[in-house]
Protein backbone atom coordinates (compact mmCIF):
# COMPACT_ATOMS: atom_id res chain seq x y z
CA UNK A 1 0.00 0.00 0.00
CA UNK A 2 2.94 2.33 0.65
CA UNK A 3 3.97 1.77 -2.93
CA UNK A 4 0.46 2.58 -4.15
CA UNK A 5 0.34 5.82 -2.15
CA UNK A 6 3.72 6.79 -3.61
CA UNK A 7 2.39 5.98 -7.06
CA UNK A 8 -0.67 8.13 -6.32
CA UNK A 9 1.53 11.07 -5.33
CA UNK A 10 3.74 10.72 -8.39
CA UNK A 11 0.81 10.09 -10.74
CA UNK A 12 -0.99 13.14 -9.39
CA UNK A 13 2.07 15.32 -9.91
CA UNK A 14 2.27 14.07 -13.50
CA UNK A 15 -1.41 14.81 -13.96
CA UNK A 16 -0.95 18.37 -12.64
CA UNK A 17 1.77 18.85 -15.24
CA UNK A 18 -0.58 17.63 -17.97
CA UNK A 19 -3.12 20.28 -16.97
CA UNK A 20 -0.48 22.96 -16.91
CA UNK A 21 -0.60 23.72 -13.20
CA UNK A 22 2.21 26.04 -12.09
CA UNK A 23 5.27 24.05 -11.12
CA UNK A 24 5.44 25.38 -7.57
CA UNK A 25 2.12 23.70 -6.75
CA UNK A 26 3.02 20.22 -8.03
CA UNK A 27 4.08 18.93 -4.65
CA UNK A 28 0.99 20.07 -2.77
CA UNK A 29 -1.20 18.64 -5.52
CA UNK A 30 0.68 15.38 -5.13
CA UNK A 31 0.14 15.42 -1.38
CA UNK A 32 -3.58 15.93 -1.91
CA UNK A 33 -3.75 13.02 -4.35
CA UNK A 34 -1.67 10.78 -2.08
CA UNK A 35 -3.89 11.60 0.88
CA UNK A 36 -7.02 10.84 -1.13
CA UNK A 37 -5.68 7.44 -2.15
CA UNK A 38 -4.43 6.70 1.37
CA UNK A 39 -7.86 7.42 2.85
CA UNK A 40 -9.62 5.53 0.08
CA UNK A 41 -7.60 2.34 0.13
CA UNK A 42 -7.20 2.43 3.91
CA UNK A 43 -10.94 2.54 4.44
CA UNK A 44 -11.57 0.00 1.73
CA UNK A 45 -9.10 -2.62 2.95
CA UNK A 46 -8.87 -2.08 6.70
CA UNK A 47 -12.12 -0.47 7.84
CA UNK A 48 -14.59 -2.56 5.88
CA UNK A 49 -16.11 0.39 4.02
CA UNK A 50 -17.75 -0.08 0.64
CA UNK A 51 -16.08 1.56 -2.35
CA UNK A 52 -18.72 4.31 -2.43
CA UNK A 53 -18.29 5.17 1.25
CA UNK A 54 -14.53 5.17 0.91
CA UNK A 55 -14.76 7.43 -2.16
CA UNK A 56 -17.00 9.87 -0.30
CA UNK A 57 -14.70 10.11 2.72
CA UNK A 58 -11.58 10.33 0.55
CA UNK A 59 -13.21 13.13 -1.46
CA UNK A 60 -14.02 15.00 1.75
CA UNK A 61 -10.39 14.67 2.81
CA UNK A 62 -9.02 15.78 -0.56
CA UNK A 63 -11.33 18.80 -0.79
CA UNK A 64 -10.48 19.77 2.78
CA UNK A 65 -6.75 19.72 2.03
CA UNK A 66 -7.25 21.53 -1.29
CA UNK A 67 -9.12 24.36 0.40
CA UNK A 68 -6.45 24.78 3.04
CA UNK A 69 -3.69 24.80 0.43
CA UNK A 70 -5.63 27.23 -1.77
CA UNK A 71 -6.04 29.68 1.09
CA UNK A 72 -2.45 29.26 2.25
CA UNK A 73 -1.04 29.79 -1.25
CA UNK A 74 -3.74 32.25 -2.39
CA UNK A 75 -4.42 30.52 -5.65
CA UNK A 76 -7.44 28.88 -7.28
CA UNK A 77 -8.55 25.79 -5.42
CA UNK A 78 -9.04 23.95 -8.73
CA UNK A 79 -5.30 23.35 -9.03
CA UNK A 80 -5.22 21.12 -5.95
CA UNK A 81 -8.74 19.84 -6.26
CA UNK A 82 -8.41 18.37 -9.74
CA UNK A 83 -5.05 16.85 -8.89
CA UNK A 84 -6.31 15.46 -5.59
CA UNK A 85 -9.46 13.88 -6.95
CA UNK A 86 -7.92 12.18 -9.95
CA UNK A 87 -6.92 8.99 -8.09
CA UNK A 88 -10.58 8.61 -7.13
CA UNK A 89 -11.89 9.01 -10.68
CA UNK A 90 -13.83 5.88 -11.65
CA UNK A 91 -11.53 4.94 -14.51
CA UNK A 92 -11.78 1.28 -13.58
CA UNK A 93 -15.57 1.58 -13.63
CA UNK A 94 -15.55 2.88 -17.20
CA UNK A 95 -13.20 0.15 -18.32
CA UNK A 96 -15.07 -2.75 -16.73
CA UNK A 97 -18.43 -1.45 -17.94
CA UNK A 98 -17.16 -1.26 -21.51
CA UNK A 99 -15.49 -4.64 -21.17
CA UNK A 100 -18.56 -6.45 -19.81
CA UNK A 101 -20.83 -4.74 -22.33
CA UNK A 102 -18.86 -5.97 -25.32
CA UNK A 103 -18.34 -9.42 -23.82
CA UNK A 104 -22.12 -9.56 -23.41
CA UNK A 105 -22.07 -10.03 -19.65
CA UNK A 106 -24.87 -7.57 -19.13
CA UNK A 107 -25.51 -8.19 -15.43
CA UNK A 108 -21.86 -7.50 -14.64
CA UNK A 109 -21.87 -4.49 -16.96
CA UNK A 110 -24.87 -3.09 -15.12
CA UNK A 111 -23.36 -3.54 -11.70
CA UNK A 112 -20.00 -2.05 -12.64
CA UNK A 113 -21.72 0.81 -14.45
CA UNK A 114 -23.76 1.57 -11.37
CA UNK A 115 -20.67 1.30 -9.21
CA UNK A 116 -18.96 3.92 -11.36
CA UNK A 117 -22.04 6.12 -11.16
CA UNK A 118 -22.19 5.74 -7.38
CA UNK A 119 -18.53 6.68 -7.11
CA UNK A 120 -19.18 9.75 -9.25
CA UNK A 121 -22.08 10.76 -7.03
CA UNK A 122 -19.97 10.22 -3.93
CA UNK A 123 -17.39 12.61 -5.38
CA UNK A 124 -20.12 15.14 -6.18
CA UNK A 125 -21.53 14.91 -2.67
CA UNK A 126 -18.09 15.20 -1.10
CA UNK A 127 -17.20 18.32 -3.10
CA UNK A 128 -20.52 20.04 -2.49
CA UNK A 129 -20.54 19.25 1.23
CA UNK A 130 -17.00 20.39 1.86
CA UNK A 131 -17.52 23.66 -0.01
CA UNK A 132 -20.39 24.49 2.34
CA UNK A 133 -17.93 25.01 5.19
CA UNK A 134 -17.26 28.73 5.63
CA UNK A 135 -14.09 30.18 4.13
CA UNK A 136 -13.15 31.72 7.48
CA UNK A 137 -12.51 28.28 8.93
CA UNK A 138 -9.89 27.57 6.29
CA UNK A 139 -8.30 30.96 6.71
CA UNK A 140 -7.91 30.25 10.41
CA UNK A 141 -6.51 26.80 9.74
CA UNK A 142 -4.04 28.18 7.21
CA UNK A 143 -3.08 30.89 9.68
CA UNK A 144 -4.23 33.73 7.48
CA UNK A 145 -6.44 36.64 8.50
CA UNK A 146 -9.07 37.98 6.15
CA UNK A 147 -7.55 40.75 4.10
CA UNK B 1 -21.90 71.41 -32.86
CA UNK B 2 -20.00 68.21 -32.80
CA UNK B 3 -21.73 64.95 -33.31
CA UNK B 4 -19.83 63.41 -30.44
CA UNK B 5 -21.96 65.30 -27.96
CA UNK B 6 -25.07 63.56 -29.15
CA UNK B 7 -23.71 60.14 -28.34
CA UNK B 8 -24.53 58.64 -24.96
CA UNK B 9 -22.02 59.67 -22.39
CA UNK B 10 -19.17 57.22 -22.36
CA UNK B 11 -15.70 58.07 -21.25
CA UNK B 12 -12.93 56.09 -22.93
CA UNK B 13 -11.74 55.16 -19.46
CA UNK B 14 -14.80 53.16 -18.63
CA UNK B 15 -14.81 51.41 -21.92
CA UNK B 16 -11.19 50.50 -21.43
CA UNK B 17 -11.89 49.14 -17.97
CA UNK B 18 -14.75 46.99 -19.17
CA UNK B 19 -12.57 45.76 -22.02
CA UNK B 20 -9.86 44.78 -19.56
CA UNK B 21 -12.37 42.98 -17.35
CA UNK B 22 -13.77 41.18 -20.40
CA UNK B 23 -10.34 40.05 -21.49
CA UNK B 24 -9.43 38.82 -18.03
CA UNK B 25 -12.72 36.94 -17.89
CA UNK B 26 -12.11 35.47 -21.34
CA UNK B 27 -8.70 34.11 -20.41
CA UNK B 28 -10.17 32.51 -17.29
CA UNK B 29 -13.11 31.03 -19.15
CA UNK B 30 -10.95 29.68 -21.98
CA UNK B 31 -9.04 27.73 -19.41
CA UNK B 32 -12.07 26.22 -17.72
CA UNK B 33 -12.22 28.36 -14.60
CA UNK B 34 -15.36 28.23 -12.47
CA UNK B 35 -18.12 30.66 -13.43
CA UNK B 36 -18.16 32.44 -10.07
CA UNK B 37 -14.40 32.99 -10.33
CA UNK B 38 -14.81 34.63 -13.73
CA UNK B 39 -17.61 36.86 -12.46
CA UNK B 40 -15.76 37.72 -9.27
CA UNK B 41 -12.54 38.60 -11.10
CA UNK B 42 -14.36 40.80 -13.59
CA UNK B 43 -16.31 42.52 -10.83
CA UNK B 44 -13.10 43.08 -8.88
CA UNK B 45 -11.43 44.78 -11.84
CA UNK B 46 -14.49 46.92 -12.60
CA UNK B 47 -14.87 47.92 -8.97
CA UNK B 48 -11.25 48.86 -8.49
CA UNK B 49 -10.98 51.08 -11.54
CA UNK B 50 -14.39 52.55 -10.85
CA UNK B 51 -17.02 51.32 -13.28
CA UNK B 52 -20.36 52.05 -11.67
CA UNK B 53 -22.54 49.03 -10.95
CA UNK B 54 -21.44 46.65 -13.70
CA UNK B 55 -23.76 43.83 -14.68
CA UNK B 56 -21.92 40.65 -15.56
CA UNK B 57 -23.33 37.47 -16.98
CA UNK B 58 -21.05 34.55 -17.72
CA UNK B 59 -21.76 31.23 -19.39
CA UNK B 60 -19.28 28.50 -20.27
CA UNK B 61 -18.94 29.84 -23.81
CA UNK B 62 -19.73 33.50 -23.53
CA UNK B 63 -19.28 36.63 -21.44
CA UNK B 64 -21.80 39.47 -21.32
CA UNK B 65 -20.96 42.66 -19.49
CA UNK B 66 -22.53 46.04 -19.26
CA UNK B 67 -21.56 49.03 -17.16
CA UNK B 68 -20.43 52.60 -17.46
CA UNK B 69 -22.58 53.13 -20.54
CA UNK B 70 -20.92 50.32 -22.49
CA UNK B 71 -21.99 46.81 -23.28
CA UNK B 72 -19.76 44.03 -24.44
CA UNK B 73 -20.54 40.51 -25.54
CA UNK B 74 -17.85 37.98 -26.20
CA UNK B 75 -18.03 34.47 -27.51
CA UNK B 76 -15.46 32.17 -25.91
CA UNK B 77 -15.32 29.01 -27.99
CA UNK B 78 -11.95 27.34 -27.51
CA UNK B 79 -10.97 25.08 -24.70
CA UNK B 80 -7.47 24.63 -23.53
CA UNK B 81 -6.89 23.75 -19.95
CA UNK B 82 -4.02 25.72 -18.62
CA UNK B 83 -4.35 26.06 -14.89
CA UNK B 84 -1.26 28.27 -14.76
CA UNK B 85 -3.15 30.95 -16.70
CA UNK B 86 -6.08 30.72 -14.30
CA UNK B 87 -3.72 31.10 -11.35
CA UNK B 88 -1.92 34.03 -13.01
CA UNK B 89 -5.12 35.96 -13.79
CA UNK B 90 -6.34 35.27 -10.27
CA UNK B 91 -3.12 36.72 -8.89
CA UNK B 92 -3.37 39.70 -11.24
CA UNK B 93 -6.87 40.54 -10.04
CA UNK B 94 -5.73 40.41 -6.42
CA UNK B 95 -2.81 42.68 -7.21
CA UNK B 96 -5.07 45.08 -9.06
CA UNK B 97 -7.28 45.23 -6.01
CA UNK B 98 -4.28 46.17 -3.90
CA UNK B 99 -3.54 48.99 -6.33
CA UNK B 100 -0.31 47.58 -7.74
CA UNK B 101 -1.30 47.99 -11.38
CA UNK B 102 -2.42 50.94 -13.44
CA UNK B 103 -4.90 49.95 -16.10
CA UNK B 104 -2.15 50.11 -18.70
CA UNK B 105 0.18 47.83 -16.78
CA UNK B 106 -2.69 45.47 -16.08
CA UNK B 107 -3.43 45.21 -19.78
CA UNK B 108 0.21 44.51 -20.49
CA UNK B 109 0.36 41.83 -17.81
CA UNK B 110 -2.79 40.23 -19.20
CA UNK B 111 -1.17 40.07 -22.64
CA UNK B 112 1.85 38.40 -21.06
CA UNK B 113 -0.38 35.84 -19.36
CA UNK B 114 -2.15 35.14 -22.62
CA UNK B 115 1.17 34.54 -24.34
CA UNK B 116 2.58 32.35 -21.56
CA UNK B 117 4.28 29.42 -23.25
CA UNK B 118 2.72 26.01 -22.70
CA UNK B 119 4.60 23.03 -21.43
CA UNK B 120 6.88 21.58 -24.14
CA UNK B 121 5.70 18.43 -25.92
CA UNK B 122 8.38 16.21 -24.41
CA UNK B 123 7.34 17.20 -20.90
CA UNK B 124 3.68 16.45 -21.62
CA UNK B 125 4.62 13.07 -23.06
CA UNK B 126 6.78 12.30 -20.05
CA UNK B 127 4.00 13.41 -17.70
CA UNK B 128 1.44 11.24 -19.48
CA UNK B 129 3.75 8.24 -19.37
CA UNK B 130 4.44 8.77 -15.69
CA UNK B 131 0.75 9.22 -14.91
CA UNK B 132 -0.19 6.07 -16.84
CA UNK B 133 2.52 4.03 -15.14
CA UNK B 134 1.61 5.24 -11.66
CA UNK B 135 -2.13 4.72 -12.08
CA UNK B 136 -1.42 1.25 -13.41
CA UNK B 137 0.48 0.52 -10.20
CA UNK B 138 -2.46 1.82 -8.13
CA UNK B 139 -4.79 -0.52 -9.98
CA UNK B 140 -2.63 -3.46 -8.95
CA UNK B 141 -0.29 -3.89 -11.90
CA UNK B 142 3.23 -5.16 -11.25
CA UNK B 143 6.28 -3.18 -12.30
CA UNK B 144 6.44 -4.65 -15.80
CA UNK B 145 2.79 -3.74 -16.34
CA UNK B 146 3.56 -0.23 -15.18
CA UNK B 147 6.46 0.04 -17.57
CA UNK B 148 4.27 -1.14 -20.43
CA UNK B 149 1.52 1.30 -19.40
CA UNK B 150 4.12 4.07 -19.41
CA UNK B 151 5.08 3.21 -22.99
CA UNK B 152 1.44 3.25 -24.04
CA UNK B 153 1.14 6.58 -22.22
CA UNK B 154 3.85 7.97 -24.51
CA UNK B 155 1.93 6.77 -27.57
CA UNK B 156 -1.31 8.20 -26.15
CA UNK B 157 0.09 11.66 -25.56
CA UNK B 158 1.73 11.65 -28.98
CA UNK B 159 -1.67 10.90 -30.52
CA UNK B 160 -3.32 13.66 -28.49
CA UNK B 161 -0.67 16.24 -29.35
CA UNK B 162 -0.32 15.60 -33.05
CA UNK B 163 -3.63 14.14 -34.16
CA UNK B 164 -6.50 14.75 -31.73
CA UNK B 165 -5.82 18.29 -30.56
CA UNK B 166 -5.19 19.89 -33.96
CA UNK B 167 -7.49 17.84 -36.19
CA UNK B 168 -10.31 16.05 -34.39
CA UNK B 169 -13.46 16.99 -32.53
CA UNK B 170 -13.60 16.22 -28.85
CA UNK B 171 -15.90 13.23 -29.21
CA UNK B 172 -14.11 11.47 -32.05
CA UNK B 173 -10.78 12.32 -30.49
CA UNK B 174 -11.70 10.59 -27.24
CA UNK B 175 -13.12 7.54 -28.97
CA UNK B 176 -9.90 7.28 -30.93
CA UNK B 177 -7.79 7.70 -27.78
CA UNK B 178 -9.70 4.98 -25.95
CA UNK B 179 -9.30 2.64 -28.90
CA UNK B 180 -5.64 3.53 -29.40
CA UNK B 181 -4.80 2.74 -25.77
CA UNK B 182 -6.65 -0.57 -25.86
CA UNK B 183 -5.03 -1.52 -29.16
CA UNK B 184 -1.49 -1.01 -27.90
CA UNK B 185 -2.19 -2.73 -24.60
CA UNK B 186 -3.54 -5.73 -26.52
CA UNK B 187 -0.47 -5.72 -28.76
CA UNK B 188 1.83 -5.69 -25.74
CA UNK B 189 -0.14 -8.48 -24.11
CA UNK B 190 0.11 -10.55 -27.28
CA UNK B 191 3.85 -10.03 -27.61
CA UNK B 192 4.74 -10.42 -23.95
CA UNK B 193 2.59 -13.10 -22.33
CA UNK B 194 1.84 -12.79 -18.66
CA UNK B 195 0.96 -9.09 -18.61
CA UNK B 196 -2.16 -7.94 -16.75
CA UNK B 197 -4.31 -6.28 -19.36
CA UNK B 198 -6.87 -4.54 -17.13
CA UNK B 199 -4.57 -2.47 -14.88
CA UNK B 200 -2.62 -1.43 -17.96
CA UNK B 201 -5.67 -0.15 -19.81
CA UNK B 202 -7.24 1.45 -16.74
CA UNK B 203 -3.99 3.19 -15.87
CA UNK B 204 -3.54 4.53 -19.36
CA UNK B 205 -7.09 5.81 -19.83
CA UNK B 206 -7.00 7.73 -16.55
CA UNK B 207 -5.05 10.64 -18.09
CA UNK B 208 -8.04 11.06 -20.43
CA UNK B 209 -10.43 11.67 -17.53
CA UNK B 210 -11.95 15.16 -17.83
CA UNK B 211 -11.09 16.14 -14.27
CA UNK B 212 -11.43 19.88 -14.59
CA UNK B 213 -14.72 19.84 -16.50
CA UNK B 214 -16.17 17.42 -13.96
CA UNK B 215 -15.06 19.16 -10.73
CA UNK B 216 -15.81 22.65 -11.96
CA UNK B 217 -19.14 21.52 -13.39
CA UNK B 218 -20.16 20.29 -9.96
CA UNK B 219 -18.99 23.47 -8.32
CA UNK B 220 -20.90 25.57 -10.85
CA UNK B 221 -24.04 23.57 -10.06
CA UNK B 222 -23.45 24.04 -6.35
CA UNK B 223 -23.09 27.79 -6.91
CA UNK B 224 -26.42 27.85 -8.75
CA UNK B 225 -24.90 28.35 -12.21
CA UNK B 226 -27.08 25.57 -13.56
CA UNK B 227 -26.62 26.12 -17.28
CA UNK B 228 -22.84 26.23 -17.14
CA UNK B 229 -22.64 23.41 -14.64
CA UNK B 230 -24.91 21.21 -16.73
CA UNK B 231 -22.91 21.96 -19.88
CA UNK B 232 -19.66 21.04 -18.19
CA UNK B 233 -21.03 17.86 -16.65
CA UNK B 234 -22.46 16.86 -20.01
CA UNK B 235 -19.05 17.49 -21.52
CA UNK B 236 -17.41 15.31 -18.87
CA UNK B 237 -19.99 12.53 -19.31
CA UNK B 238 -19.48 12.56 -23.07
CA UNK B 239 -15.75 12.12 -22.64
CA UNK B 240 -16.30 9.19 -20.27
CA UNK B 241 -18.73 7.54 -22.67
CA UNK B 242 -16.52 8.17 -25.71
CA UNK B 243 -13.47 6.63 -24.06
CA UNK B 244 -15.57 3.62 -23.10
CA UNK B 245 -16.82 3.31 -26.69
CA UNK B 246 -13.25 3.40 -27.98
CA UNK B 247 -12.19 0.66 -25.57
CA UNK B 248 -15.24 -1.44 -26.43
CA UNK B 249 -14.86 -1.13 -30.20
CA UNK B 250 -11.28 -2.34 -30.14
CA UNK B 251 -12.25 -5.26 -27.91
CA UNK B 252 -14.94 -6.23 -30.40
CA UNK B 253 -12.55 -5.95 -33.34
CA UNK B 254 -10.03 -8.09 -31.50
CA UNK B 255 -12.73 -10.64 -30.86
CA UNK B 256 -13.81 -10.64 -34.52
CA UNK B 257 -10.28 -10.98 -35.86
CA UNK B 258 -8.90 -13.55 -33.48
CA UNK B 259 -12.19 -15.19 -32.54
CA UNK B 260 -12.54 -17.62 -29.70
CA UNK B 261 -12.97 -16.81 -26.06
CA UNK B 262 -12.82 -13.18 -25.21
CA UNK B 263 -9.47 -12.50 -23.57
Amino acid sequence: MTLQVLAAILGTVAFSALFGAPRKYYLLGGVTGGAAWLIYSGLLHYAGCTATEATLLATLGAVFLSRIFAVAKQCPVTIFLVAGLIPLAPGAGIYWTAYYLVTDQLALARSSGFAALKAAFAIVLGIVAMFELPGGLFRTLAGRRKE
Amino acid sequence: MEIRNCLPEETPGEREILELAMDAGTVLLENDAEIFRVEETMARICRHYGVESPELFVLTNGVFATGGGTTRVKHVPVRSTRLDKVAAVNQLSRDIEKGRYTIHQARQRLEEIREMPGKPAWLKILACALAAGCFCCMMGGNWLDCLAAGCVGVLLQALILWVCAPHLSRMIGNILCGGWVTFWCLVICALLPGRNLSPMIIGTILPLVPGIAFTNGIRDLADGDYISGAVRLLDAMLVFVCVAIGVGVVFILYHKVFGGAML
